[in-house]
């Protein structure tokens, strides 16, 4: 249960600047997702909190306490690693136990924590089990399991679910909002996924080049994003961006229409020859060359007749086209 | 399996045999022979079986020499083992995870240890600046000065196999940096540490040049130089000195023994992946 704020933190090693002061207050009990593309300062930022980098500027506050240059273990903060970071010669019970047999919690106390916290993550069966002999899903759980015991006011995760399979995924997603709706804890999450973002949080840091670009809701995001950047960011598939002269005739510098904001039809605006489609089932992508406009990217119904090589016209829903 | 990976399988077999067990074989018969059938140094069948009493000899010479001389070498092969690997894994460990301006010169220095030859007069010298000369202690020193270079390599080399994250996340679990040593990255290390128990401990068990320079005096024998009992330049009493031949070799082929599986699981296994 605590609030985070930072407060003009940059980081540099050496003469790179990977962080270039960043403000942000994360509320209690907030699932918070720092997303952006891979190299944006996403880990850096994240480790900063956690006390595994000292920021060489700013501050941090964690539960209103100043936290800048406390040990990692003093800022009741834990942190769920991308590659688990399990200790391979422990066995589960005392990879879970790792950090109460360091702060000499008694023994019985100990194994009734860690038999507790098993029961609620579905692993009692597993305890005497080395990581080695785990599958990814379960080492996950572990990892999270380990996070628990410690009872943190923040939780921290770095790209937690990169290594698992698709359907892994998308279950372990479910099961960690799961995980925060029984907590209620403030949790801090690290993606380059905006899937992961969308379906997660309830408050979204979209990191580029060391500096927030923007911050709020997912619908927020999705509704009206700031810059260009972050609305071709958020979304999927990609917003359909235009520069140069087509976006001054528009009157801006860039100008962006959604692929589910394209409506195709006999008549419209932009006359358009079918490069592709790919058929999803209930939704299918119509990739579009249009003259003077380039390539086009509209969603339609699952259900289209439209063949490579056929010729239609696009047009885009009133309202919902972003001039920046 | 084909027809010629059995035969060379068989060659293989009968050339390690003849190479490893007949020394070993000769020296055991000789070493249970009479005094005047040994005197010959042939291949030939004992004709009288004096194991046991060859035994009593050789352990009971000059007022028990050999026990005495087991007990120095044991104590000079577990100090020094315990140091190299303790020493070594916490040299290693700082130098792979911790960046500082030093470390190419603690680097170079490990190097030079390992290049640069001992030289034995200049080293009496500085034990006898420091009072350690003729001691068992300044023995076990010169054992973990020699070796020392060569197991931080080592160790250093594991190490920078073993993903950071697990420091960090120990760090985060609450961990002191020594408790991150002793409790997550030590363990981790055993297959390291086994080779090196083994190689180190044989060597400096079997060590006799070292000893001989650095140990002079009649209460710091150890278990090589007590081959000097039987040996003199007009006599030599070969079927004693083959029996101590025998008793020096049984502790470092124990040592092997236990620990053969060991190695090779720890040379096979590398790398922590998990
Ligand atoms: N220890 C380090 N030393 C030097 N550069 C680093 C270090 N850690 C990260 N960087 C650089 O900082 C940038 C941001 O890295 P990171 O925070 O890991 O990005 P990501 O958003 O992909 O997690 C990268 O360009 C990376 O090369
Ligand atoms: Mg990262």
């Amino acid at each position: 249960m605590a609030e985070v704020v930072l407060k003009g933190i940059r980081k540099s090693f050496g003469a790179v600047d990977v962080i270039k002061g960043i403000d942000l207050t994360i509320r209690d009990g907030e699932f918070c997702v720092f997303v952006g593309p891979s190299g944006c300062g996403k880990s850096t930022l994240l480790r900063i909190i956690a006390g595994l980098e000292t920021a060489t500027g700013g501050t941090l506050h964690i539960d209103g306490r100043e936290v800048s240059k406390a040990e990692p273990s003093e800022r009741g903060i834990t942190m769920v690693f991308q590659s688990y970071a399990l200790y391979p010669h422990l066995t589960v019970r005392q990879n879970i136990g790792f950090g109460l047999s360091l702060a000499k919690v008694p023994k019985d106390e100990i194994a009734r924590i860690v038999t507790a916290t098993a029961a609620t993550l579905q692993l009692e069966k597993l305890l005497d089990r080395k990581p080695k002999e785990l599958s990814g899903g379960q080492r996950q759980r572990v990892a999270i399991g380990r996070s628990i015991v410690r009872n943190p006011k923040v939780f921290l995760f770095d790209e937690p679910l990169s290594n698992l399979d698709a359907s892994l995924r998308s279950q372990m997603r479910i099961e960690i909002t799961e995980l925060h709706a029984k907590l209620a804890t403030t949790m801090i999450y690290v993606t380059h996924d905006q899937v992961e973002a969308m379906t997660m949080a309830d408050k979204i840091v979209v990191l580029n080049g060391g500096t927030i670009e923007q911050v709020g809701s997912p619908m927020e995001l999705y509704n009206a994003p700031a810059t260009p950047f972050v609305a071709g960011f958020i979304g999927s598939p990609k917003m359909n961006l235009y520069e140069g002269k087509l976006a001054q005739e528009m009157g801006c510098q860039t100008y962006g229409i959604r692929p589910e904001h394209v409506l195709l039809g006999a008549e419209g605006r932009w006359q358009g020859r079918v490069k592709h489609v790919e058929h999803l089932g209930a939704d299918a992508i119509v990739h579009l060359d249009v003259e003077g406009l380039g390539s086009l990217v509209a969603r339609t119904t699952g259900d289209t007749g439209l063949r490579p090589g056929g010729d239609v016209w696009a047009s885009p829903q009133p309202g919902k086209e972003f001039r920046y | 399996m084909t027809r010629r990976q059995y035969w060379t399988g068989i060659i293989a077999t009968v050339l390690a045999l003849v190479i490893f067990v007949v020394p070993f074989v000769f020296i055991a018969f000789t070493a249970v022979k009479d005094k005047a059938q040994a005197s010959h140094l042939d291949f030939t069948w004992p004709l009288q079986f004096l194991f046991w009493q060859n035994l009593v000899d050789v352990v009971s010479t000059r007022n028990y020499m050999l026990l005495l001389a087991y007990f120095n070498s044991s104590i000079i092969t577990v100090g020094a083992v315990a140091m190299l690997i303790l020493f070594g894994a916490m040299v290693g460990y700082v130098l792979q995870r911790r960046q500082s301006r030093w470390n190419k010169v603690i680097f170079g220095c490990v190097l030079a240890g390992l290049i640069i030859p001992p030289a034995v007069v200049p080293t009496i010298w500085v034990m006898q600046g420091l009072g350690l000369f003729k001691t068992i202690w300044g023995m076990v020193f010169i054992q973990v000065a020699y070796g020392l270079a060569f197991s931080v390599l080592l160790y250093r080399s594991f190490i920078a196999t073993i993903p950071r994250d697990l420091d960090e996340a120990a760090r985060i679990d609450g961990a002191r940096p020594l408790q991150i040593f002793l409790r997550v990255i030590l363990p981790l290390l055993k297959p390291v540490t086994v080779t090196l128990i083994v190689v180190q401990s044989i060597a400096i068990f079997n060590d006799f040049t070292n000893p001989l320079y650095y140990l002079p005096g009649k209460e710091n024998v150890t278990v090589q130089l007590t081959l000097f009992n039987f040996q003199s330049q007009f006599s030599t009493q070969f079927n004693l000195l083959f029996m101590n031949i025998l008793l020096v070799t049984i502790p470092p082929l124990i040592v092997f023994i236990f620990f053969n599986r060991q190695i090779v699981a720890g040379m096979t296994a590398g790398a922590v992946k998990g």
